[in-house]
């Protein structure tokens, strides 16, 4: 047994090391500097207190809170199903391996040009004068462009699910293909109807792999500020934004107050999602 | 990387605590010539141009290493990095906020070659004598400290300058007068509901609240005492009007980078909002008609400057004042101009300009030739006249500048909730 | 082959519609990189002309795209090669509990979450002060690791989901070594598998910003100087470059597929179906 220890501690080695090294040491520092440099960034340590009294005491922060719960929602509840079901596709419906890797290589191209780029890209897709609205009016379907499509919570979760569909999709199927096709060939002799399969065996079978790509959804999107002020013309508050506005007027201890309950809040969000399916009890 | 900066880091390193070693005179033990030395700088896209660069190497000998990030990040190296940038490219509200880090220090103005002839924006805060000085972080306030080493600014030329200045401009509303199809003369336009869904102004909060002070004032809702240094009351009420603007849905976009005030513009998403001199350059090259509408109640101003990193000694110290001197000698400042901003030191930008230059950007003359920007391509025919008119008519209506208040974390949280709205 | 149900034709219709979705961006960028020299990143298309693809290769006003571009490649291999190698390390010693696993999972997923500026604000702090100084390819290196790990090691979860320890157990019966189960069995089993984790790697290097953005120290990565380019008018060259991108990879994964099916033509000949099993 404690050879066993031994034997994965060692093969954890290396990640913990990186963690500490890369997480835990710098963010320490920050907790550190914070009061270190305290007159310098013109704030006093006490500070600290005043800012989550003022984060749960604030109309704002709470209506932020609860969009970014919302939008995690949102996008989480579109990317399983999308995912889900490309991911049934690939590894039930594709024949064979080579097709399954040449198809999933063709859903991760687009990540290859730059977020940047894309992101611009949807002002001339989704804009006014953009491909979408001509190809409508065009088609005589509306009489003027569409506003909602850019700049709006729309916009956001289009771009959401566009850049996180993927990490649904990955985890997914490969939990799929670990799937015996024993089983299913058994449920369907046994007189099981295609739908059945799918509830009895294949979605009990692929909980695993749901909840990871849930979890990437969820901590993505949670975390994210880079979307949410691109696609709603900064017109949407997540809390990652609350974060880097106070970071880019030098507010520290408010930053740090604001990114320690949003850790919190997503951990205790995961903590609940693996009482319902331990990843890793199953492995 | 030059095996000058090696032996810099070798030192660095030998240090029991780096942070100690930048506190002590570093040895001069290097013999290399100064044509080794990399100054590396750090900026906003704004005025990191490579040619800069290119012209460094050719005029001076040594390497000038740019990098552009976004604001923000300059902020946080600047702040919190001094040993990542030899050279950090800031504006002076920002400045303000860094400054107190002990992370730049103070340039000797008696090394300055040209300090006499740098606007006097810069230096005691009028540009003519009469001028009055402007609302809000003005350069000159935050331009000076007691001494080197010190971290309090100085009301006065102390004779030890915090940023050199180098660009600087006035900014008011861009318009689309195709989509508009009337005379702009106000900010209060900025909220006028013919414009609902089309209007946009900058998310950077220090800039935004001095767009939304021109415009409260204009609208004559609120008589500020000082827009630069506002009370709580006046934040609330400042931001209050522009959350209810906001609500109504009178903002198609806000935008953070050039990058972004170029696109809505040119794609007509927005047909009016705040915007640089530069930026609607760009969205004219694009040939898209726009517009740098002067207005009456006068410009909101910024300006930039380099600073020299703490740790910068010796050698690189020597090249870094070189580089100053250069910097203020003309040519980059004629490169400047001619994108529309302006130099910190016009008189000597003027040798390198043509007299048409000269007379269009700096002066407000009619063009009596094509205008070419230094990319190559015309954005002014003959006879065009520069939006805004000439230096001092444009820099003399200067009614504010970019600014950090006293209640700053006050305005932060009002911006958040503004944004949240 | 049997022939195909009618919930494939269904599911294939749908995958379509995604990769179509997936593409829309992509398929802007390729239409706008072809803008007449006057024109911008927006619609209307002022002319066309290859233009932007020609200045790709020229010096730009700001910005040096080729230098941060073998950066990033450089970075992202580094990346790529490193998580897929601790992520298989780290899947293995999960599979079964250890003092200190629970903490250490916990920790994984707190690297996924923590907002990511705090991270490469922390990083770029310690390497400041400790006077290592920050470099795309050790501070930066590091903070990329923080973000690709997460995703390797989740993935490498539903790797080892199910994983039939039969097969390690034959083989150790046979008197394999440990290291022979693993290089013999174990690897084999889960190479394709990997191939996803070394593409996330990759991927998730090559286009991150929020971590790298304090940690990179003085010379940038490709998405650092794009996004620095656009404090500065930016051009269709780079749409021109997302076109070039996309290109390149479509061509890559062609290469791929071709050779996969001449070595499965080449093992059909020899009459082997070493591998077809797998998965």
């Amino acid at each position: 047994m404690r050879r066993a220890n031994l034997n994965s501690w060692l093969l954890a080695a290396p990640l913990t090391g990186v963690l500490v090294m890369f997480l835990i040491l710098p963010i320490l520092l920050i907790v550190a500097v914070s009061f270190w440099t305290a007159d310098a960034f013109t704030f006093r340590p006490d500070f600290q207190f005043d800012n989550y009294r003022y984060l749960f005491g604030s109309a704002v922060a709470w209506k932020v809170f609860g969009l970014t719960f919302m939008m995690a929602g949102i996008v989480w509840a579109v990317t399983l199903v999308i995912g889900f079901t490309i991911a049934f596709f690939l590894a039930f419906h594709v024949r064979t391996q080579k097709w399954q890797m040449a198809l999933f290589l063709l859903t991760t191209i687009p990540f290859w040009t730059s977020n940047i780029i894309r992101m611009i890209s949807w002002i001339p897709l989704l804009g006014k004068n953009g491909l979408v609205n001509q190809t409508l009016m065009g088609a005589g379907i509306i009489d003027e462009p569409l506003q909602w499509l850019l700049y709006s919570s729309f916009s956001v979760c289009l771009a959401f699910v566009h850049l996180y569909t993927l990490f649904m999709v990955v985890p997914i199927f490969n939990t799929m293909m670990r799937i015996d096709k024993s089983l299913i060939e058994a449920a369907r002799d046994g007189g099981a109807s295609g739908f059945q399969i799918l509830t009895n065996v294949i979605i009990p079978l692929s909980k695993p792999g749901i909840m990871i790509g849930s979890i990437f959804v969820i901590a993505l999107v949670m975390s994210d500020f880079v979307t949410t002020r691109f696609m709603s013309g900064s017109q949407l508050a997540n809390v990652g934004r609350l974060i880097s506005n106070d970071i880019g007027l030098l507010q520290y201890p408010s930053a740090a107050a604001t990114a320690v309950v949003l850790l919190i809040s997503v951990l205790l969000t995961i903590g609940a999602m693996l009482r319902l399916v331990d990843i890793r009890k199953e492995l | 990387m030059s095996k000058m900066r090696y032996s810099r880091r070798n030192i660095l390193k030998g240090g029991a605590a780096a942070v100690a070693a930048s506190a002590f005179p570093a040895p001069m033990i290097w013999a290399q010539d100064i044509k080794n030395v990399v100054l590396r700088q750090a900026g906003t896209g704004v005025s990191a141009f490579n040619e800069v660069a290119a012209k460094v190497k050719e005029d001076l000998g040594f390497t000038l290493e740019m990098t552009a990030l976004d604001s923000d990040a300059v902020t946080q190296r600047a702040a919190t990095q001094p040993d990542s940038y030899d050279i950090a490219d800031i504006e002076y509200w920002i400045c303000k906020k860094v400054w107190p880090t002990g992370n730049l220090q103070a340039m000797d103005i008696s090394k300055i070659t040209n300090y006499d002839k740098i606007a006097g924006t810069f230096r005691d805060g009028k540009l003519t004598p009469d001028s009055v000085i402007a609302q809000g972080t003005a350069p000159h306030t935050v331009g000076f400290v007691e001494g080197p080493g010190s971290t309090t600014f100085s009301t006065q030329d102390s004779g030890w300058m915090t940023l050199i200045p180098t660009i600087y401009n006035a900014d008011t509303l861009g318009i689309r007068p195709d989509l508009i199809g009337r005379p702009i003369e106000s900010w209060a336009e900025l909220l006028n509901p013919e414009f609902k869904g089309k209007a946009s102004i900058l998310d950077i909060s220090s800039i935004g609240i001095m767009d939304m002070a021109m415009v409260c004032e204009a609208m004559g809702e609120i008589q500020y005492a000082d827009k630069g240094n506002m009370t709580t009351d006046e934040i609330d009420k400042t931001i209050g009007i522009f959350m209810e603007a906001k609500k109504a849905g009178q903002f198609r976009a806000f935008w953070k980078s050039f990058d972004e005030s170029v696109n809505l513009m040119a794609s007509g998403e927005v047909v009016i909002q705040s915007m640089w001199s530069p930026a609607i350059t760009a969205v004219k090259a694009q040939g898209v008609p726009c517009v740098y509408q002067p207005l009456k109640e006068g410009y909101r101003s910024w300006g930039g400057g380099i600073g020299l990193s703490a740790g910068l000694s010796g050698l690189p110290l020597d090249a870094a004042y070189e580089y100053i001197n250069w910097y203020l000698s003309g040519w980059v400042g004629g490169f400047l101009m001619r994108q529309g901003y302006y130099s910190a030191v016009p008189e000597t930008s003027k040798l390198f300009m043509s007299e048409d230059e000269w007379g269009f950007w700096y002066e407000g003359k009619a063009a009596t030739g094509d205008i070419v920007s230094p990319g190559g391509t015309v954005i002014e025919q003959a006879g065009a006249v520069r939006d805004g008119g000439s230096f001092l008519d444009r820099m003399g209506k200067v009614a504010c500048w970019n600014s950090v208040m006293d209640e700053n974390q006050y305005m932060v949280r009002k911006w958040n909730e503004f944004v949240a709205a | 082959m049997e022939k195909r149900p009618r919930s494939f034709y269904v599911l294939a219709t749908f995958f379509t519609l995604f990769m179509l979705f997936l593409y829309g961006p992509t398929i802007t960028i390729a239409i706008l990189s072809f803008q007449g020299p006057s024109g911008g990143l927006t619609f209307p298309m002022r002319g066309t002309s290859l233009n932007w693809f020609r200045e790709l290769f020229l010096q730009q006003a700001v910005g040096d795209i080729w230098g941060s571009f073998r950066r990033s490649l450089v970075l992202g291999l580094m990346v790529m090669v490193t998580t897929v190698v601790i992520s298989v390390m780290a899947g293995l010693a999960f599979r079964r509990h250890f003092p200190g696993s629970t903490v250490l999972f916990y920790l994984v997923i707190g690297s996924l979450v923590i907002p990511s500026i705090l991270v490469s604000m922390g990083i770029g702090l310690l390497f400041d002060r400790t006077g290592l100084g920050n470099h795309w390819s050790t501070s930066a290196f590091g903070a990329h690791l923080t973000w690709t790990l997460p995703f390797g090691i989740l993935i490498m979860f539903a790797v080892f989901n199910r994983f039939n320890p039969a097969y390690e157990e034959a083989a150790r019966d046979q008197g394999a070594s440990t290291w022979q189960v693993f290089a013999h069995v174990v690897l084999p089993l889960i190479a394709p598998a990997l191939v996803g984790v070394a593409l996330f790697g990759f991927t998730l290097s090559y286009d991150e910003i929020a971590r790298t953005i304090l940690a990179s120290g003085s010379r940038n990565t490709l998405p650092l100087e794009i996004w620095g380019m656009t404090t500065n008018v930016t051009s269709p060259v780079l749409y021109a470059l997302g076109t070039l991108t996309t290109i390149f990879s479509l061509s890559l994964v062609g290469l791929v597929i071709l050779s996969v099916t001449i070595m499965q033509r080449r093992r059909a000949r020899n009459g082997s179906d070493a591998g077809s099993g797998i998965v």
